[in-house]
């Protein structure tokens, strides 16, 4: 990832051959109580991503849930019956699913 | 500190007395044995050893083609809570640049252009990406490659996993689908 | 064997002194002396090649914007993708520019800023980067996270407070050893100890400096592999998606050139300097513009769309929090290249100093031990039983 390298390069200068992975986006889903199910994104340098879009989609594409994480970098909703995924979407390319499946029950 | 006792007291002091400076060796013997790896990887970063390992060439993407290549011959490295990645590259067809916006990759057929994947980074002739590898993928898995036009279009094409990366699934049968 | 309470302590604090260094004293002599080289590195290629030079082809010559720089890039060489380029900290130094050739190989070329000229590509050998990663991490490579080289380069910070701590204690009225001379005729170890003595009172501060600095490294370190971010800058990834314009005839939408996107972010952030242009990596990326302000220790940077002509994101001086002005000022501390030519040469002079106090420290320790050695043999030869009384070290007050 040469091209990360030298973005960090800029400000940073102190990464010659630093670490590949600088920043990747990363999301949690958890249910919490009452069926709701709790998201975190954020990146793996440990940065938040508040008012970063995350949206809980159909299998069918359809949006059922529209959303921004908040502040604290989270959203809750109700979990959804059927098929799922819950899309992090920070801009192209920067994207994260987490499948319904995945999310597991209390 | 000064050494007048010309006996020394416990077995363990006399054998730090001997080995001490040979720490020293030790310590300078860690530079050396990287110098090669470094040099090697200073060339894989300059371009000057190739796309990367396993390089497939002229992947037919509709009407578009272009080189993949895993940056290294090694399990996925792990980044935290954010998972595990691996380090493409790509190289896109010469006559082919100007029409393609941008490139994604993504293990598994993606749902949508939205979802498609992570995009590559970098020139046309030598761009780079960390693909995220689900824990739970299979080992008989494709990695699809997504080209998105300036008009919007789509095009696809998937090549197996196993072909782009062996050792990612040599590790995904030892992870035997556990996280 | 009775010594007097202060006598003893004070032998403790030299003891830990000593210690602190002695038993991998070559690797940290290695770690300063490679870190000196590295401070000038850019200078001592400046030297050896030209190429890295800018050198002006008429008296009158102006310095070309970064879009004219490229313009002469794209002549010279029209398939040629250009993904940086970047003024070093110096007039004399020719820009770099970082780029990739259509068989894939992505060198960093050196540019003249008068006329645009390629004038060469960076040697295979990075001699920079060498004496970076040799003296940053030992040349261990970043696998998972930081690697384990820069831990232990880092980790030294420690015993390099310690020692400068412990070697104030032991050295009585040091404020008084700024000007004694160093003895010579009296035996080398007597030299050594006094030159070893004076090094010291005048790198107090760079000692400080370079162990605290280095200290932090480590914390950097420890942070990033536990995935814990202290930064307050904004993460601006890319452009959404229908914010780039789709094409009916699938040309590429028009972007900004890099001077219209320097103007852009000046209008927005007054007193803007740059030094380092950033082309968009992917369609959805940004211009990111920076260099530096007011604080020479920091960058500061602008986003710019390219398409919408808006300043997406910046990172001023101002943006940083309290905690970050003082995290982002220790590499530039460390490394001296904050104040141009004349910072580096200083930081350059005491890091020599540094290298020569830890090779000073182990001669004086090993001529000590061998007198004192033969001392307590002497006295062994005169008397039965073994002498226990161990030599004090000769500290002058």
């Amino acid at each position: 990832m040469k091209h990360l390298m030298r973005k960090l390069a800029l400000p940073l200068l102190v990464l010659a051959a630093g670490p590949a992975l600088a920043h990747n986006p990363m999301c949690e889903c958890e249910e919490v109580a009452s069926g709701q199910v709790k998201c975190t994104g954020g990146f793996s340098d440990g940065s938040g991503a508040p008012g970063v879009t995350l949206d809980v989609i159909g299998y069918d594409e359809q949006v059922l849930v529209g959303g921004k994480l908040g502040d604290d970098s989270t959203l809750t909703f109700k979990r959804p019956d059927g098929e799922f995924y819950v899309l992090f979407d920070a801009g192209p390319g920067h994207v994260v699913e987490v499948d319904y499946a995945d999310i597991g029950q209390p | 500190m000064s050494q007048a006792q010309t006996l020394p007291a416990s077995p363990l002091k006399q054998w730090w007395l001997k080995w001490r400076f040979h720490l020293n060796i030790l310590l300078i013997l860690i530079p050396l044995g990287f110098m090669p790896k470094y040099f090697a990887d200073a060339k894989l970063f300059r371009g000057d050893a190739g796309l990367g390992v396993n390089v497939i060439s002229d992947i037919q993407v509709g009407p578009y083609s272009l080189d993949l290549a895993e940056m290294r011959d090694e399990a996925p490295r792990a980044d935290g809570p954010a998972g595990h990645f691996k380090s493409f590259n790509a190289s896109l067809c010469k006559a082919c640049i100007n029409d393609v916006k941008a490139v994604y990759l993504r293990i598994g057929k993606p749902r949508s252009l939205r979802a498609a994947g992570t995009i590559f980074f970098g020139a046309p002739y030598r761009m780079g990406t960390n693909l995220p590898i689900p824990p739970r993928t299979q080992p008989d898995a494709q990695i699809w490659i997504t080209l998105e036009g300036w008009d919007g279009s789509m095009h696809q094409a998937s090549v197996p996993l196993a072909k782009a990366s062996p050792a990612t699934v040599a590790w995904l049968e030892k992870q035997g689908g556990k996280k | 064997m009775a010594k007097s309470p202060k006598k003893s302590k004070s032998k403790l604090w030299f003891l830990v002194h000593s210690w602190l260094a002695l038993p991998i004293w070559f690797f940290v002599l290695i770690v300063c002396f490679t870190g000196m080289l590295a401070v000038v590195s850019q200078e001592i290629v400046w030297l050896a090649n030209p190429d890295v030079r800018a050198s002006k082809p008429d008296g009158d010559a102006e310095r070309l914007s970064y879009q004219q720089v490229l313009d002469a890039l794209h002549k010279a060489e029209p398939d040629m993708a250009v993904e940086s380029l970047r003024q070093p900290d110096g007039s004399h130094f020719a820009l770099t520019a970082d780029v990739t050739f259509p068989d894939g190989t992505s060198p960093t070329l050196y540019v003249n800023p008068y006329t645009g000229a390629i004038q060469g590509k960076s040697p295979d050998f990075n001699f920079e980067g060498f004496t970076r990663a040799l003296h940053g991490w030992w040349l261990v490579p970043f696998t998972n996270g930081f690697s384990w080289g820069w831990y232990l380069v880092s980790i030294l910070g420690l015993p390099m407070l310690a020692s400068l701590v412990t070697g104030l204690v032991v050295y009585k009225k040091f404020w008084k050893g700024f000007f004694k001379p160093v003895r010579t005729g009296h035996g080398s170890r007597i030299f050594w100890g006094d030159l070893h003595r004076l090094a010291g009172v005048w790198s107090i501060w760079f000692i400080a400096v370079i162990s605290i600095t280095g200290t932090w490294f480590l914390i950097q370190a420890i942070l990033f592999d536990n995935n814990i971010s202290i930064s307050s800058r904004p993460i601006v990834p890319v452009i959404a998606r229908e914010d780039v314009p789709q094409t009916a005839d699938g040309s590429q939408a028009p972007r900004i050139d890099v001077d219209e996107a320097a103007r852009i972010a000046g209008l927005a952030i007054p007193g803007l300097e740059i030094s380092s242009v950033s082309l968009p990596a992917t369609a959805y990326s940004h211009v990111t513009l920076g260099g530096r302000g007011w604080y020479p220790l920091m960058f500061q940077s602008a986003a710019v769309n390219p398409y919408t002509r808006t300043v997406d994101s910046q990172f001023l001086i101002s943006d940083r929090s309290a905690l970050e002005f003082v995290t982002e000022s220790m590499r530039p501390l460390h490394t001296g290249d904050f104040g141009g030519l004349p910072i580096k040469l200083i930081w350059f002079f005491f890091g020599l100093v540094l290298t020569l106090m830890v090779f000073s420290g182990l001669l004086i320790w090993t001529k000590r031990t061998a007198q004192a050695t033969a001392a307590a043999l002497k006295r062994s030869e005169r008397a039965p039983r073994v002498a226990s009384r161990e030599t004090t070290v000769e500290i002058r007050p």
